[in-house]
């Protein structure tokens, strides 16, 4: 039976049933007595409903209808359509980044059963901290009787390839049960596992499948392969499944070596291994049938034990004890982890609610433009009822059409999100690492978008078409204007949503606007703008100790003499580079406390010249200060909290830069300059010279003259040479100042953008409005007019009417962004969330946008002819 | 007289019994053995058929009529007649069922 019914879907078996039907009851009307068959076309249109694909025909039917209706009104098309497209196109693009970063699951066996391993201290003082020491992780893949897979991973950087062509690859650092503990097998060859993660084991790495398609096309020969990796042999023994590139998210893990290889790879970095270092994330799978929470009742039952043997011994007796009571986190581990959400992940909620009411204004938009237009099809709608159509089959009408309308405009919404995620991806990009996540539009997103589009289509299209069948069932033909009265209402409290709605996006987009600005206009304490930073790693060239200061003296000499440099010095640290360093210090004869208290930076001769650091009292650091008596300049706020009220100059300090503690002259005060974040001020600072402390990882700043990119470029071909292995790179201080403002660069272009999106779309739904009452209204205006009204009252009574839809727009929005605005305080710089300015801002340029909008229809009211508009109907 | 949901099919099934029918013939026939009490509106009897005609318990060929006119005959198929008999046994059983409850009009009932 339904294949017989599904053979009436096709167009030629229906026609042909037709035409014998049809030939069927005429037979049968001629053998039958006139009349006594009754209404013939009734039975056929039943006997067709018998079919049963009766709805398919009609919502065909209603689609052409819809399509036909639409191309013949192209400027309500292209708004509704245009206005939908940018609502859901936002709302995609920010859902697509949300749920690559915070949503998606990893690529492994059941994803859902693993957890993420967090570290709670017993006061529970610091938020749950989650890096372990290597020691800690391999201690947990032992406990076989509370995980079936323990897996410690963390980022890592690779230079790879022969001397002279190095490339720089993403990658990973993993423990040995990790692949297993993820339950993945190989695409080729073997993945990694507890042999390869001994010391002296042979280095091997797994590739990525995609950087085994990119560099080794695939080839399968690749496996056995040596590849150099910071110009030391590593072998290729395996592929990693298709899709996976490791478990941090926003970084694709190219190249996967085992933990136990880092100090022969990177050996600066060598003491990573030993056990004060916390650097890898945890994910495990605890054994199957195990929950939660007897999970982390065997895990307390077992750590104290553990941390006997883990905790370093070198640790103080109380921090140590600290450890031994410290409990486990559990935390769902199957979307893997990244940095990325902590840094991100807020702004990304902000940005999504953000995104919503951009979306909320579209559909007053689309609704209030399919109302305007649901009163101009009143009389269509009215006669069709009057010949009977049924009100259910009209409002069915209706609202195929607004569905379609928000089909076609979540289509041209998806493909603008496809754009717009990319260009989000890029900013947040420019951060201290690129980010990289699979963007590829999934059912997810999809998904978000079609029942967007779908809740908005019903639910924007309802009111309109019930309102105009409503009107219909009085049986009235003639514009009823009680119901008339009652859109504009609507319309008129629909267009005040948009504005309120559009002044909150306006109070964000300044308030964001104005965090970024108040960040860049601060003043850092140095001038970022001509520095050129090169950081330097002598270590990986086989430099060491003595060798390594004179290798480092020497291109600090060749970078001077470089043609256009102003000046250069070099520095153990550079400001916003992430990185910082810190010592116990306490006036001479005064007890140097437990803990640091100060932030400790090795700087070279003319360092706060190059940085233009003010140098507020005594001397720079010169060629004097390169052995012994040992000296130190400090910045203002160290002198204010260790000196107060007398002069810093001169006087010693006790600093733990070495063992046991030495003391240091203060030859010199310096400007308080930011070195950590523009968000915080400067800590008590102390400069040491930089040839008595040298330490291994340092950086050259190199003042330029001249043309920056001109500068830095000759400086790359100056200093390349000296570093065969590895590759280095000259950047400007600006770049680094700027990579600290991602998130705020991030919050100020989309809330900006958005705030001016919703400006806009709600201007377009205020000029609609009022063009669609002077239209209406043309009669009364040319009324007025022939009774001596004066053009400049008549555009005044346009513009009053708007001015009374922004203001009552404005005065619902104000107290709402009072409130929300606080929600984002945190994220703000240098203003509050109720900053009156930006206030009285989002308030001036609404009230422009309102009397912008009346402008046309200002203009037309005014050049109504009363004769013409008397004649009008 | 109106028809309880769901007997007409019956009822052209059973008509259908005697002999291929078409269209008004089946309405005419209803009507005339059911001694002119059932009605039959065609309205409601084509679409009847056409669905009847798609579960495959009629099949419909077109024929000449004894009046020499062409027509599109239904005849039963052997589903249908195995349709007809679910359906007879179904109905008997309501219409005891329904007799047990009615029973005989006491006297002097009103």
């Amino acid at each position: 039976m339904w294949l017989r019914r599904i053979k009436y879907l096709l167009p030629s078996h229906r026609r042909s049933e037709e035409s014998d039907m049809q030939a069927e009851l005429q037979s049968l009307a001629a053998i039958a007595e006139p009349g006594e068959l009754g209404n013939i076309t009734r039975a056929a249109e039943e006997a067709r409903a018998a079919w049963g694909w009766t709805w398919l025909e009609q919502l065909w039917r209603d689609l052409q209808y819809a399509f036909r209706t639409l191309r013949n009104n192209p400027g309500f098309t292209t708004t509704a359509v245009l206005s939908l497209a940018l609502g859901i196109g936002a709302n995609t693009a920010i859902f697509s980044l949300i749920d690559a970063l915070m949503l998606r699951q990893l690529p492994v066996r059941n994803p859902q059963e693993l957890v993420q391993l967090k570290f709670r201290d017993p006061r529970g003082a610091r938020p749950a901290e989650d890096s372990f020491s290597y020691d800690i992780a391999k201690a947990l893949a032992d406990q076989h009787g509370i995980f079936s897979g323990v897996c410690g991973f963390s980022g890592a950087g690779f230079d790879v390839g022969p001397r002279g062509s190095v490339s720089h690859v993403e990658g990973a650092w993993v423990t040995g049960d990790c692949y297993q503990t993820l339950g993945l097998s190989p695409a080729l060859g073997r993945l990694l596992d507890r042999t390869d993660d001994r010391p002296g084991a042979p280095p091997a790495a797994v590739i990525s499948y995609r950087y085994w398609q990119s560099q080794f096309a695939a080839n399968p020969a690749a496996i056995g392969q040596s590849i150099a990796l910071n110009s030391f042999p590593v072998t290729i023994v395996g592929v990693s499944p298709r899709g996976f590139g490791g478990a941090s998210v926003g970084s694709v893990a190219d190249i996967t070596v085992a933990v136990a290889a880092l100090p022969r790879l990177v050996p600066a970095f060598a003491a990573f291994l030993t056990p004060g270092n916390f650097w890898l994330r945890i994910l495990a799978r605890p054994r199957e049938g195990v929950s939660i929470s007897q999970t982390k009742a065997h895990l307390a039952a077992v750590w104290p034990q553990i941390a006997e043997r883990v905790v370093s011994p070198e640790w103080p007796a109380d921090r140590r004890k600290e450890m031994a009571d410290s409990t486990f986190d559990l935390t769902p581990g199957g979307t893997g982890y990244s940095y990325l959400r902590e840094q991100f992940g807020r702004p990304l909620l902000v940005l999504m609610a953000v995104a919503g009411l951009v979306l909320l204004i579209a559909c007053a938009n689309v609704a209030s433009l399919l109302l305007a237009r649901a009163t101009a099809r009143q009389r269509e709608i009215s006669v069709r009822l009057a010949i009977g159509a049924g009100r259910g089959r009209i409002v069915r009408q209706l609202l195929t059409e607004s569905t379609l309308l928000s089909a076609i405009g979540a289509a041209l919404g998806i493909w603008l999100s496809w754009l717009g995620s990319r260009f989000l991806v890029d900013t947040l990009s420019g951060g201290q690492s690129p980010v990289t996540v699979d963007l590829t539009p999934n059912w997810h997103v999809l998904a978000f978008a079609c029942a967007v589009a779908l809740a908005n289509g019903i639910l924007f299209g309802l009111a309109p078409a019930f309102q105009t069948t409503l009107i219909g069932r009085s049986g009235m033909l003639r514009q009823d204007t009680r119901t008339t009265h009652s859109h504009s209402r609507l319309l008129s409290s629909l267009v005040s949503a948009q504005v309120a709605l559009s002044l909150l996006l306006l109070v964000g987009a300044g308030l964001f606007v104005r965090t970024l600005e108040n960040l860049l206009r601060l003043d850092p304490g140095f001038q970022r703008e001509g520095v050129l930073v090169v950081d330097l790693d002598g270590q990986r060239e086989g430099y060491k100790d003595a060798r390594l200061t004179a290798f480092y003296s020497d291109l600090l000499d060749r970078a001077r003499r470089v043609p256009g440099v102003a000046s250069a010095s070099i520095s153990s640290h550079t400001p916003l580079s992430g990185w910082t360093w810190t010592e116990a210090v306490a006036p001479k004869g005064q007890p140097v406390p437990q803990g640091d208290n100060a932030v400790f930076i090795a700087a070279g001769p003319n360092y706060f010249a190059t940085l233009r650091t003010p140098l507020m009292a005594g001397r720079e650091f010169d060629d004097r200060d390169r052995g012994s008596p040992n000296v130190a300049i400090v910045n203002q706020a160290f002198a204010a909290s260790h000196f107060p009220g007398r002069s810093a100059l001169g006087q010693y300090v006790t600093a733990t830069v070495t063992k046991p503690p030495s003391d240091l002259q203060i030859v010199g005060v310096v400007k308080d300059s930011i070195g950590e974040s523009l968000r915080t001020a400067p800590r008590p600072t102390v400069y040491v010279s930089y040839f008595q402390r040298a330490s291994g990882t340092d950086s050259l700043e190199i003042r330029a003259a001249g043309s920056i990119s001109q500068i830095a470029a000759a400086i790359h071909k100056e200093l390349q040479p000296s570093f065969p292995k590895t590759p280095i790179d000259v950047r400007p201080l600006t770049a680094q100042v700027e990579q600290t403002l991602v998130e705020e660069r991030l919050m100020a272009k989309l809330a900006g953008g958005f705030g001016g999106l919703g400006l806009m779309l709600a201007s377009v739904g205020l000029y609609g409005l009022l063009a669609y009452s002077v239209v209406r209204r043309t009669k009364e205006i040319g009324v007025r007019m022939a009774l001596g009204a004066q053009r400049g009252a008549v555009v005044w009574m346009v513009a009053r009417r708007a001015l009374a839809l922004v203001i009552a727009g404005i005065a619902a929005g104000l107290p709402l962004a009072w409130l929300l605005s606080r929600k984002v305080q945190s994220m703000l710089f240098g203003l509050t969330a109720t900053d009156a300015g930006v206030m009285a801002a989002a308030v001036v340029s609404l009230m422009g946008a309102g009397l912008v909008a009346a402008y046309v229809p200002a203009r037309r009211a005014a050049r109504v002819d009363p004769m013409t508009a008397l004649r009008h109907e | 007289m109106d028809l309880l949901q769901g007997t007409l099919d019956m009822l052209v099934l059973k008509t259908l019994l005697l002999g291929p029918l078409h269209g008004y013939g089946i309405a005419k026939a209803i009507h005339t053995n059911s001694s002119e009490t059932l009605d039959i509106e065609f309205g409601s009897l084509y679409p009847a058929l056409k669905r009847l005609d798609l579960k495959g318990w009629i099949a419909a060929k077109w024929e000449t009529s004894e009046h020499n006119r062409r027509a599109k005959f239904y005849r039963l198929t052997p589903a249908g007649r195995k349709q007809l008999q679910a359906e007879h046994s179904k109905w008997t059983g309501f219409v005891s069922a329904v007799g047990q409850i009615m029973g005989p009009l006491p006297e002097g009932g009103k």
